[in-house]
């Protein structure tokens, strides 16, 4: 697997679909590709954000602490983009997320990530673009909850 | 110091100075001859004026004085001489004449090289005494003294100097010699020749020093202003980071484009003067031959003056003029030099300096500090004159844990700077025991006292090194003196310096309570785990060398652990986390450059970049057919850089990281690139090759996933693997250690050591689960207490900047425990550090002092209750008070409001406070 198949891989992960090749490869060569053994953690809920991840191959849980132990919320799979709500917010994991089989996934470190972000604007847009339409997802779906 | 350089030069050089005097004057009568002989060969041998009246034979080696008509005439018989024809005559003395000027030469030689020889003395005594009383500043001098002038006079404004004073007395007495010789030579063969010639050196003489005051006034003005000039670079240098963080590059530019101009001002005067100087003594001196061949000429023919005389006297005054210049050159320089020598001197004025002490008063009053500490009417006043202490009285017995408590004034650091004997300007009187705290001599100070104050001062060098400093008052073993040693003995007796030698021993153990140097280290390490910095010594020891002749042993216990290592990672299945060396594959974690050359380059020629240099290593690639393969690498790199770090600033923080190419090279290798796609490989110059070439040699593939090494490519470049060691290997230095895995790599870093290959950087969290494995196989051999003694050889960079602030603090305060004062004193050595280190850090201290005494500035009483006594200041009156909030039932007598309100929160009486809104947020705060 070389620097393009992880571009191919970045171009089907909505957040970075507007943004250019040349740029995506930049995002690609900057991150560092890492295999997960089945069962080994990407990050705990609570943790400090230091990194999103694109999943490349294999698949991983997102896992929520409760009172009863940790229950899941998630499986993430092939292209999946995890993690980036926590770079750009500055918050802790509000999840922990596992790997289920053995997993390579891109890891995009955070300050590499807000470099790219300040210095290329149509990045930034990119990004603003992919937030708004979740936040009219999400608008949405309490419209439809509270219409009930 | 003397105030006239003459005297100083006199008092220091006055036997070599007389030895080389006598030879001067015994040459004198070997240059008369050479003047004498060139008319003696025309007119006798050649006019044959010796063999007038049919006489066949004439004297040869006979020696007469003609006495001018003036002087009475006739002529005074020195050596009858041997009686030889006229060829004989001619060719002896022109043998003579050859042997006189090699004579001449000859001492000329010896003198120069005598007076090359003082003067390199002088310079060496000269520079060391300025260095000892530079070491003599006293504490109030200090804070007006920039470090860069004090160095710029001990080495630059002294070495003119230095070059003076081997000429100094003898360069007058050689050249006037000379010169009186040659004009009275001039004046023996025709008086009014003599006169002229003397007439015109007088007023060369008077005119020329004359029109050079001005241009000594200009020196001085050019000395101080080049010295300012150059504390001031310094200034702005170590104050780089207020320069770049307040972005006033601009403001500096002009302040120092400001004083060059001035420089060049004084520069520009000086040089136009020296000009018009320099062409009025040509001038006079060219005149001189107009006047010889004019009035000479016309004696000659008037038959005053016979052909021989006219020739010799031309050949005389041809000696005249330039050991006049030179003498007009020395006066000139003799001026300069005092001025220089003057302003060097005021530098150092008696005032700014410390009384010297000899050997005997340094230990005055040694004993321990003990007994009552008694400070009776102490009063003092800050730089501007106000008071700052105004008396009280304070008794308490020593040894006890003092503190201080600081009243928001300098009050407190000022009296802990007394006690420590840094600040020697107060009223008053303090005394320990029945001993005068004034009246200890500096050696005792220096053993018994010692001071950490807010500004660690720390030399470059290793951390250990500074910690043991201040065992390194006094050599205690002399080193073996083999032949070279005895002359650097006999050089340094002559030119007063030091006879210590600083490769003798120095560390004194006794002071340090250790036994030998391991048991040193040990403390040393002990003392660094107790204040905190037993982690971080630990790490600098992860990334330093193992010095093998320090720790015999530690590399065969490294290469074990490096074994055990590998074994229990195989034993958790957790191989797979290093991939090792191994000299029979290609280490797909590691550069292409480490698989080429399988080990750690020690020789620059084969580190970084510069390696594509190396004739060897590019053989190797061309025989192997490898450098078109690399160079065709080169390309894809070079292409992928460019296109995907295009539009990116320079300097950005990605380009360090990532980038194998430099920002400012990105253009030049896109333009390298756009050749690669000419015709073949006719596009390419010589240097875009190389660059290219430089390159891949540190690709990794998993990291940097271009996907252009492939299996068959690694096969390849194993295969070089092996010409290429056996090409270093018949080197007499093969600039590289080899990898084995059954011995430690001197040139590697402890941690590459252990590890003995690379982490595989692509699985998750390597880096972190192979530390765990390391941590288990250290703490199993028990190994850390070795690698924090590795760690001790860390160095700290220059004033101790590779370390942080914090690190920097707890050198500085372990260096004062190390020696064991009876007395430390602590004033602001804990600053840089938060709320709950600074509780753990005065804990570590009062502990650590044991037996002996502490005195601690306090900025506030919430650590005062861990101390024994405490002298607080009352509207700047000391007073005693009791440290334990139990035994008084108001402690709160700080004179300052803020002080007192924030005290409230620790010392019990929050809990009336507890109500108040602020209370509760200023103790979490806190």
């Amino acid at each position: 697997m070389t620097l393009e198949t992880e571009v191919q891989s970045l171009r089907q992960v909505p957040m970075f679909r507007g943004i250019e090749p040349s740029r995506l490869k930049l995002l690609a060569f900057t991150s560092e590709r890492i295999r997960f053994t089945a069962g080994q953690t990407f990050f705990s809920q609570g943790d400090a954000a230091d990194a999103a991840y694109v999943i490349l191959d294999g698949r991983a849980d997102v896992l929520l602490d409760a009172a009863g132990g940790q229950f899941k919320v998630a499986e993430l799979g092939r292209n999946a983009l995890v993690g980036e709500m926590g770079i750009l917010s500055e918050t802790p994991r509000s999840a922990t997320v596992v790997a289920v089989e053995q997993t390579i996934a891109l890891r995009i470190d955070k300050r590499v990530f807000l470099d790219l972000l300040t210095q290329f604007p149509q990045m930034s847009i990119a990004v603003m673009r992919e937030l708004a339409s979740r936040l009219e997802r999400t608008n949405a779906q309490l419209l439809a909850r509270s219409g009930q | 110091m003397t105030k006239s350089l003459f005297r100083y030069i006199w008092r220091h050089s006055r036997r070599d100075q007389l030895i080389i005097f006598a030879v001067v004057l015994g040459s004198l009568p070997f240059f008369y001859m050479s003047l004498d002989l060139p008319r003696k060969i025309v007119n006798e041998a050649i006019q044959g004026r010796a063999f007038e009246d049919g006489r066949m034979t004439a004297p040869f080696l006979d020696f007469a004085i003609h006495w001018p008509s003036w002087l009475g005439g006739g002529e005074t018989q020195i050596v009858e001489g041997v009686q030889v024809g006229r060829l004989e005559l001619l060719f002896g003395l022109s043998f003579l004449f050859l042997f006189f000027v090699l004579v001449n030469g000859f001492i000329k030689y010896w003198i120069n090289v005598q007076k090359g020889a003082l003067g390199e003395r002088m310079m060496r005594r000269l520079r060391f005494e300025l260095f000892s009383y530079a070491l003599r500043f006293t504490p109030e001098a200090l804070r007006n003294v920039r470090s860069a002038e004090a160095a710029t006079i001990i080495k630059d404004e002294v070495e003119p100097i230095g070059g003076f004073i081997g000429d100094a007395y003898i360069q007058p007495l050689m050249l006037g010699t000379q010169a009186a010789t040659a004009l009275t030579f001039i004046l023996i063969q025709s008086l009014w020749l003599g006169l002229l010639a003397a007439a015109i050196v007088g007023a060369q003489f008077i005119i020329i020093p004359r029109l050079r005051r001005q241009l000594l006034v200009l020196g001085r003005q050019r000395q101080l202003a080049s010295r300012e000039f150059a504390g001031r670079v310094s200034e702005v240098i170590d104050g780089m980071e207020a320069v770049q963080v307040h972005d006033t590059a601009a403001w500096e530019r002009a302040e120092i484009g400001g004083r060059l101009h001035h420089l060049f001002d004084i520069r520009f005067k000086i040089y136009k003067r020296k000009f018009i100087v320099k062409f009025l003594n040509n001038l006079l001196a060219q005149m001189t031959p107009f006047f010889f061949y004019a009035v000479g000429g016309y004696f000659a023919l008037s038959g005053k003056l016979d052909i021989g005389q006219l020739v010799a006297v031309i050949a005389a005054y041809r000696e005249l003029p330039p050991p006049l210049k030179e003498l007009i050159d020395w006066d000139q320089q003799r001026l300069d030099v005092q001025v220089k020598y003057d302003q060097v001197v005021a530098y150092f004025a008696p005032e700014r300096l410390r009384v010297v002490e000899d050997a005997a008063d340094e230990d005055r009053g040694d004993a321990p500090l003990e007994g009552a500490l008694a400070i009776k009417a102490l009063a003092t006043f800050d730089g501007h004159g106000s008071p700052l202490i105004r008396g009280g009285d304070v008794s308490l017995d020593l040894p006890s844990r003092v503190a201080i408590l600081s009243d928001g004034t300098a009050a407190a650091s000022n009296l802990a700077r007394i006690l420590a004997r840094r600040d020697e300007s107060y009223g008053g009187e303090v005394t320990i025991g029945d001993r005068h705290l004034s009246a200890l001599g500096h050696g005792t100070v220096g053993r018994r006292i010692a001071y950490a104050g807010p500004e660690p001062i720390l030399f470059p060098g290793t951390i250990r090194d500074n910690l043991i400093y201040g065992l390194r008052q006094r050599q205690i073993e002399d080193i073996e003196a083999d032949e070279e040693e005895q002359r650097r003995i006999v050089e340094a007796k002559r030119t007063g310096n030091p006879l210590d030698s600083v490769a003798g021993s120095w560390i004194d153990l006794d002071r340090s309570g250790a036994k030998d140097h391991v048991a040193l280290d040990a403390a040393l390490l002990i003392l660094l785990d107790r204040a905190g910095l037993g982690d971080d010594v630990y790490r600098f020891g992860l990334t330093g060398l193992i010095d093998p002749e320090r720790q015999p042993g530690l590399a065969e216990r490294v290469v074990e652990a490096r074994h055990r290592l590998r074994e229990r990672l195989e034993r958790e299945g957790k191989s797979e986390l290093v991939e090792s060396f191994d000299q029979d594959a290609y280490n797909a974690h590691a550069t292409v450059v480490e698989n080429l050359l399988f080990g750690m380059p020690t020789s620059p020629a084969l580190k970084g970049r510069a390696i594509v240099e190396h004739a060897g290593f590019r053989a190797v690639l061309d025989q192997e057919k490898l450098t078109d393969d690399l160079v065709r690498m080169g390309v894809a790199i070079a292409e992928t850089m460019t296109d995907i770090f295009e539009g990116l600033p320079q300097g950005h923080p990605l380009f360090e990281q990532f980038a194998f190419v430099h920002a400012d090279e990105l253009d030049e290798f896109a333009a390298i690139v756009k050749r690669s796609h000419g015709k073949g490989r006719g596009g390419l110059t010589r240097d875009d090759r190389e660059r290219l070439l430089a390159l891949p040699l540190e690709y990794i593939e998993p990291r940097h996933r271009l996907g252009i090494l492939d299996e068959a490519f690694r096969e390849r470049l194993l295969q070089a693997r092996k010409h290429m060691r056996a090409m270093l290997e018949e080197r007499d230095d093969p600039g590289v250690e080899f990898y084995d895995p059954d011995r430690l790599t001197l040139a590697a870093p402890l941690q590459n050591n252990l590890i003995f290959g690379r982490v595989n950087a692509s699985i998750a969290d390597a880096r972190e689960q192979l530390r765990a494995v390391g941590a288990e196989v250290v703490a199993e051999m028990d190994l850390s207490s070795e690698i924090e003694r590795v760690g001790l050889d860390h160095a700290v960079g220059p004033a101790g900047r590779r370390l942080t602030a914090h690190q920097r603090a707890i050198v500085n305060l372990v260096r004062c425990l190390v020696k064991r004062p009876d007395l430390l004193v602590v004033d602001g050595a804990l600053a840089p550090f938060g709320e709950k280190r600074v509780a753990e850090l005065t804990d570590f201290l009062l502990e650590s002092v044991g037996t002996h005494s502490l005195v601690m500035v306090l900025p506030n009483d919430r650590h005062l209750a861990r101390f024994e006594k405490a002298i607080a200041f009352e509207d700047g009156h000391l007073v005693a008070i009791e440290p334990h909030p139990s035994a008084a039932p108001e402690p709160r007598e700080a004179p300052s409001e803020d002080d007192g309100e924030e005290r409230g929160g620790e010392d019990g009486l929050s809990e009336a406070k507890e109500g108040q809104p602020g209370a509760s947020r200023r103790q979490a705060a806190e």
